[in-house]
């Protein structure tokens, strides 16, 4: 009798301690955040979402989610809350920027198809924006291809944009636009690579068109260059 | 960053003479954001969407039926611009604006163009 009585207190202790939580349906859930725009941001949002729901915030990937939203994860207790409850108390939550975040519904406009009017606005005026194709580098980042890289940017990059790319080279002070600070472009991710061929390739304001210098593997060189520089202290 | 869109309004002078060129300011209440924001400063650059983009995409004027000219933006112009141009007043019939922005979605405003004699 002892033993079933010891028993049972020790699982209402159990009970009292984790809160009663030893017989509630513990759920994890993912929710994509929008608002997030300051470093000051993650940490506000998930303290005062646990202020106002009974919730831990497990996890909040900034960087590496599969469709580059912010992820939240949140356990909560399946009984007493629901999915919406929280998408609730997130959308009421102040970000220190002065506006609410929101969850994430459906994929982002980025940018809406031509109208008609634009398009007769495009035959009449000239073209829209490059269409910048999306482009795989050929050329792996190894300390060679960097090497050739650092050779051409120093010949002929640097007298612009500065030996450590900064954009404050000697002939910067010549020219109407401010040449790009380049170590902007740090580590930057395969996705940009594209960009940054074309705009080697087919210069821009004050930039030569570089593709009618240096070949296509040169300038890959050059990008894997880039990609090392970091920001001078 | 603006979160509330209002019509955009027109503004000419009050006088306009036959083949003066005068000037058109247009302002636009629009958000503008390039949906990128970086939370991690342990790394640089750590950029991470953080609203969905948002901008005026174009602008088309249109001096009675005609379309006079065009203005193509990115996402680095400014909230809620003010847009100023000049015209020559050829004719007395209504200066028209259209905004698009990268939704598709689409504002006008119009004024009509009276000589002072």
């Amino acid at each position: 009798m002892n033993r079933i009585f010891s028993v049972l207190s020790l699982v209402v202790l159990a009970m009292l301690t984790t809160g009663g939580n030893v017989l509630a349906a513990l759920t994890v859930e993912e929710f994509e955040i929008e608002g997030l725009i300051s470093p000051a941001s993650p940490k506000a949002l998930s303290e005062a979402l646990e202020k106002r729901l009974q919730v831990k915030v497990v996890d909040l990937n900034l960087k590496n989610s599969s469709t580059g939203w912010p992820l939240l994860s949140v356990e909560f207790d399946s009984d007493q809350l629901t999915r919406n409850d929280i998408e609730q108390a997130i959308a009421s939550i102040e970000d220190p920027a002065g506006h609410t975040y929101r969850v994430h519904q459906g994929p982002a406009v980025v940018s809406a198809p031509l109208t008609d009017e634009e398009k007769a606005a495009i035959a009449l005026f000239g073209s829209a924006p490059p269409n910048i194709q999306v482009l795989t580098n050929p050329i792996e980042s190894t300390s060679e291809s960097v090497a050739r890289g650092k050779e051409l940017y120093d010949n002929y990059c640097s007298t612009c944009h500065g030996l450590q790319g900064g954009g404050n080279g000697p002939a910067a002070h010549g020219i109407s636009t401010f040449p790009g600070q380049l170590w902007v472009w740090n580590n930057a991710d395969s996705s940009e690579d594209g960009y940054l061929f074309w705009f080697i390739t087919e210069g821009g304001s004050d930039m030569p068109p570089w593709g009618v210098i240096l070949s296509e593997n040169e300038r890959w060189d050059v990008i894997n260059y880039v990609k090392t520089l970091t920001k001078p202290e | 960053m603006v979160e509330r869109i209002k019509p955009p309004r027109m503004r000419l002078p009050r006088r306009i003479k036959k083949d003066d060129v005068f000037k058109v300011k247009v302002r636009f209440e629009h958000p503008s954001f390039t949906g990128l924001g970086m939370v991690d400063t342990e790394t640089m650059p750590a950029f991470n969407r953080a609203v969905p983009v948002t901008f005026i995409r174009n602008m088309l004027v249109y001096y009675g039926e005609e379309l006079v000219t065009r203005f193509n933006m990115t996402s680095a112009i400014a909230d809620s611009p003010l847009f100023t141009f000049k015209l020559k007043a050829v004719k007395e019939e209504p200066i028209t604006v259209a905004f698009i922005n990268n939704k598709g979605e689409r504002w006008e405003v119009s004024t009509d163009v009276k000589f002072t004699t």
